[in-house]
């Protein structure tokens, strides 16, 4: 009976978590894309609804209704299920993020997050790392030249981030003695992680803009280029899944985790924590200023190339990630 | 002799290079950007005046005494009334073009020995508005007018006729002719007459 009840309890607290970071995701649009338009002095979405506010409602219906073209020469099943593999492991990852500290309302315990997993950043990753094969499989199963391009370029820099994501949060886990988010940020009470491990977070910031295809790395998209890269080929909502889920739910999630990692989580600011301001508003703050970070970027910089990109990855960002290893041992045995 | 000078790229100094200087210096640019104020024109509810020489759909300017002396000469052997297109037939529009097809152009001579225009067509769908037709024009009659929404529902609306043409150009006249001809928007006549359009 306890265990139906927990069963009970973790989907309906599932649910609750994909629709709205759908909703969420669907209000991220717009926000890039007033934050787009503003940045190249034009105003951005301005009509339906008060200044756009209801574009995303319009774009999700156009997006819906659309006809769903499949190519003859395609691989059917790869086809398929690229848009999902790219789509469910990136909404994946927010079971075991955690949004702040279990409160309590009308006597019930809420807890906001889904699970505390023991290994949650090591699942974060593995997640991450599969929605990436969703592009793979879409350059591959589209059986047409420029998807292709666009899905071997993102296996090149697959192959040249991963390894220096990896070593970089070494890091804070170091410092927090265990691989549980919540864990994590409860060691973050004193010093946030990241003082030490500043070249950790340049590192993080690299891979989280790789991992997203976020503009200075996005090269399996690349519309000069690649007409549009692995998504060529797709079209209605097989085609609104990618970016959905590659440039709104995998930022969002990345950007939530990089907060989690170096940032204090729920923690408050320094010297504002007199504020009556609840763990979770200070999380969702932290989590918007490194977002619009990443939208910053994005908007700013040009592309890398892609032997540009690796070089980066493995020539510069992993020795980093490795010095940031050693600074961190020796912050270790210095204070303790 | 074409003398080509070879520069060498400037190399990043070490502090560039360590500090990311240059993100720095385009990231401060673009939040720049973000608190100015856009520039945009909203199209559909706000349209911005094009300059008078602007390159517009056509139009035929008719026979109301303001006449260039060319016109003077031709006009005794031609049936044109007062009020309507000056054009003589002379195909020089034409010979202009560099897409000839897109004019049809029919005169015959009346009885009474005088020239009459009947038939002028331009399909607007194939004109690339390089305005050569205007200027090649002997008595001033096809100009270019200031309308720049020339879409319609079916492709037969893309062709113009004469009765088209000369109301384009009696419409445009009526509201620009006297409008002094200059070339582009620093002009202190411009703004005086709508303003001066803020750029940035």
């Amino acid at each position: 009976m306890e265990i139906l009840g927990t069963v009970i309890g973790i989907t309906i607290k599932s649910l609750i978590f994909i629709v709205g970071m759908f909703l969420a995701a669907a209000y991220l649009t717009l926000v890039e894309r007033k934050f787009a338009g503003h940045v190249q002095q034009r105003p951005g979405p301005l009509h339906v609804g008060y200044h756009g506010l209801l574009q995303p409602i319009a774009d999700a219906l156009k997006v819906l209704t659309k006809e769903d073209l499949v190519p003859d020469n395609a691989d059917k099943f790869l086809f398929y299920l690229a848009s999902l593999l790219a789509f469910v492991p990136s909404i994946m990852i927010l079971a075991v993020v955690p949004f702040g500290e279990p409160f309590e309302i009308f006597g019930f315990t809420i807890y906001p997050y889904i699970s505390d997993v023991n290994v949650g950043l090591l699942l974060a990753l593995a997640f991450g790392s599969i929605s990436l094969y969703g592009v793979i499989f879409a350059g591959w199963a589209s059986n047409s030249k420029y998807p292709m391009i666009g899905g071997l370029r993102k296996a090149a820099v697959l192959i040249g981030y991963e390894v220096a994501l990896g070593f970089a949060i070494a890091g804070p886990i170091m410092q927090a003695g265990t691989f549980s988010l919540k864990g994590i940020v409860e060691a973050q009470q004193g010093l946030w992680f990241i003082i030490p491990n500043i070249l950790a977070f340049v590192v993080i910031i690299f891979a989280v803009l790789a991992e997203t295809g976020r503009t200075p790395f996005d090269v399996q998209e690349a519309e000069a280029e690649l007409v549009g890269g692995y998504v060529t080929e797709y079209s209605a909502m097989k085609f609104g899944l990618f970016p959905l889920a590659e440039w709104y739910i995998a930022t969002f999630v990345l950007s939530a985790i990089t907060v989690i990692l170096f940032f204090g989580g729920w923690n408050p600011l320094p010297l504002l924590g007199w504020l009556p301001i609840p763990g979770m508003v200070w999380f969702f703050l932290k989590l918007f200023a490194v977002f619009m970070f990443f939208l910053w970027v994005h908007w700013t910089l040009p592309r890398y190339r892609v032997d540009q990109i690796t070089e980066l990855a493995w020539k510069v960002m992993l020795p980093l990630a490795l010095a940031n290893i050693f600074i961190v041992a020796i912050w270790i045995m210095i204070f303790g | 002799m074409v003398r080509v000078k070879y520069v060498e790229r400037p190399d990043l100094t070490n502090t560039e290079r360590i500090f990311f200087i240059d993100f720095i210096k385009g990231m401060k640019i673009t939040i720049k950007n973000f608190f100015k104020k856009t520039i945009t024109t909203a199209y559909p509810f706000e349209k911005l005046t094009p300059p008078k020489r602007f390159r517009g759909a056509h139009g035929h300017r008719v026979k109301n005494g303001k006449e260039p002396p060319s016109f003077k000469v031709l006009e005794k052997f031609m049936e044109i009334n007062e009020g309507e297109s000056r054009c003589v037939a002379c195909y020089m529009c034409q010979q202009a073009c560099p897409v000839p097809e897109l004019f049809k152009i029919e005169a015959v001579q009346l009885p009474n020995g005088k020239k009459k225009v009947l038939r002028f067509d331009m399909n607007l769908m194939n004109c690339m508005y390089c305005g050569l037709c205007t200027e090649a024009c002997p008595v001033d009659c096809i100009i270019h007018t200031d309308i720049y929404e020339t879409a319609t529902y079916h492709r037969a609306g893309g062709v113009a006729h004469l009765e088209d043409l000369s109301k384009r150009a009696e419409d445009f006249d009526r509201r620009r002719f006297n409008e002094p001809d200059r070339i582009w928007i620093d002009d202190e006549e411009r703004s005086k007459l709508w303003g001066q359009i803020k750029w940035s």
